[in-house]
């Protein structure tokens, strides 16, 4: 019995080692080479770089315009998230405390539209987008991100406002508080966990999303992350060491993210999947 | 008591911003989608006609559609059954270990972080370098293929990216449902003599059975609309080899012939597939739900 279940260990173990390895491989691979001269690299892909040359990184910084266009991203997962927490929160909170037959349809409405694929609304979108002029403006590229968002946000406030006691309010109104004032003062701060779940999704989700910023957004001084990563890709086809370097220069914001609030995220993750 | 009217247009009140967001990105396009894919509009002229289902027909002969379909199809499948078979399993495994559970889950989810686009091109470093070099310097040859430019390799490299992105978060899901697995009925399976194996179908996996819907439900939807490791990795080729629905509508639309009229025909059928698709699960997971 003993011997079994060191075997099992094993086996069970050099599979999950195994499936590291794939996991990590790209990541791994691509910064070990973004250290290497081209020289090097397109000698031995797999070894380790003698030197780190950091030059890579200096060139891809300056050709990605890297400050900015973090910058440009930053902005945008946090004023989109802002206004789809703003906006949804109040939102789901009145749909849930209201008991009318508007509210129920409302309600059905956002829900429904969860299933809308966004490639089949993205030409239209175009339009719209270009009848408001906010083709190149990250605000209201925020804009439309929380209206995209905004039915699955109000979905998870609406279930998790239906938990928390209605007497609360009724003694805050009974103690003069105005509905706005119930809401950020006594309901938001019990909607906590649910908001940090809302935050970390859709944060991750605008941070990583490509085809609505591909359409979108044409001025380079606007670009994302990704779509700068992209443009670098295209002129330097074959220079591996800029491009990886470029990779690595991308990933990096997410992968601090992630080390930070690893045990939020993979909670957060879990929980919306679940919920939503 | 107050008023059904007073309090629907207070409701108003407090829904209006969202509502408007809603609306204005989201309902209105849906909506205008379907009145588009009626006409002749190319995006640039200010007038258009309207042609019925004119766009619709022309769409039934279109064959580099109907290759993307088959495609999207066929990827769908086989991630489907791929990534949630490799996500179970690890999940199994890790669930199962009584040490580095958490560490294990932090490696295995960190792809998800970075976006395909990064991670499409990293994997083509990858197949373009790489994997040659392992084939001439350690005699790996069955690694020796033209990955990225022969269409079965080409759908085979997606796959193995698109896994790589996909099981990290299902694995999550599927962590989270065993460790609900009530220990009670486990132990209670185990004294009555079931092994292993035999504890697992019988106990664990139909409480797991929630996940796994909300597993093939993702997935499904999700891989539908793939776009991002299509597009970084193989660009849709070898020629339109590995061309996804939704690559082919944004091409249609947003390069070279702008057909947008003709592309929101297609996005209108995308729709209509993922609606009838998202209606059978519904169902299933209903019926489910009664028993």
């Amino acid at each position: 019995m003993k011997t079994g279940k060191r075997t099992y260990l094993i086996i069970i173990n050099t599979f999950l080692i195994l499936a590291g390895i794939y996991t990590l491989f790209p990541l791994l691979l691509a910064l070990s080479n973004s250290f290497k001269t081209n020289g090097e690299l397109l000698g031995n892909v797999v070894s380790l770089p003698k030197q780190l040359h950091f030059e890579n990184y200096i060139r891809t910084l300056e050709k990605m315009n890297y400050l900015s266009t973090l910058g440009n991203t930053v902005f945008t997962a946090g004023i989109s998230v802002f206004i789809m927490v703003l906006f949804s929160g109040v939102a789901g909170w009145k749909l849930c405390r209201t008991k009318t037959k508007l509210s129920n349809f409302l309600y059905s409405m956002f829900v429904f539209s969860m299933l809308i694929p966004f490639s089949s609304i993205m030409i239209p979108l175009y339009k719209v987008i270009l009848g408001f002029r906010i083709e190149n403006s990250l605000l209201g590229l925020s804009f439309v991100y929380s209206g995209l968002g905004v039915s699955m946000a109000l979905f998870l406030y609406h279930g998790f406002v239906k938990g928390i006691p209605l007497e609360l309010e009724e003694a805050a109104s009974i103690d003069g508080c105005r509905p706005l004032q119930i809401f950020f003062l006594i309901v938001f701060p019990l909607l906590r966990p649910i908001t940090a779940t809302i935050c970390i999704t859709n944060i991750l989700w605008v941070w990583n999303d490509f085809l609505l910023p591909l359409i979108v957004l044409s001025d380079n001084k606007k670009y994302t992350l990704l779509l700068s990563t992209n443009t670098l890709f295209g002129q330097y086809s074959s220079d591996w060491t800029a491009i990886l370097s470029a990779l690595i220069l991308a990933a990096l914001p997410v992968i601090v993210f992630y080390a930070v609030f690893q045990k939020h995220i993979i909670k957060g993750i879990a929980d919306g999947a679940v919920k939503g | 008591m107050r008023s059904k009217k007073y309090e629907n247009l207070n409701l108003l009140i407090y829904v209006f911003p969202a509502l408007f967001v809603y609306i204005a990105f989201k309902m209105f396009p849906a909506a205008s989608g379907l009145f588009y894919s009626m006409t002749n509009w190319n995006g640039i002229n200010k007038t258009y006609n309207f042609i019925g289902l004119t766009n619709f027909i022309d769409l039934v002969s279109d064959s580099y559609f109907w290759q993307s379909v088959v495609f999207t199809c066929k990827y769908v499948a086989v991630m489907l059954v791929i990534a949630n078979i490799t996500a179970l399993g690890i999940a199994v495994a890790i669930e199962s270990l009584p040490r580095f559970k958490g560490l294990y889950r932090t490696v295995y989810y960190m792809p998800n972080m970075i976006s395909m686009v990064i991670g499409g091109y990293m994997w083509r470093f990858i197949f373009h370098k790489v994997l040659y070099y392992m084939a001439d310097n350690w005699g790996w040859s069955f690694l020796d293929q033209s990955w990225v430019g022969d269409t079965r390799y080409a759908f085979i490299s997606i796959i193995i990216v698109a896994a790589w992105g996909a099981v990290g978060y299902l694995m999550i899901i599927y962590l989270a449902a065993l460790q609900g697995v009530p220990a009670a009925l486990k132990e209670a399976s185990s004294l009555d003599g079931a092994n292993a194996w035999q504890s697992f179908w019988n106990v664990t996996f139909p409480s797991i059975l929630p996940a796994l819907s909300i597993c093939l439900f993702w997935t499904l939807n999700s891989a539908f609309q793939v776009f991002d490791v299509v597009y970084s990795l193989t660009g849709g080729g070898p020629g339109r080899a590995t061309q996804s629905v939704a690559m082919n509508i944004y091409e249609e639309a947003f390069k070279g012939n702008i057909r947008y009229g003709y592309a929101t025909a297609k996005s209108t059928v995308l729709f209509i597939i993922i609606l009838i698709i998202t209606a059978v699960q519904l169902r299933v997971m209903r019926k489910r739900g009664d028993e």
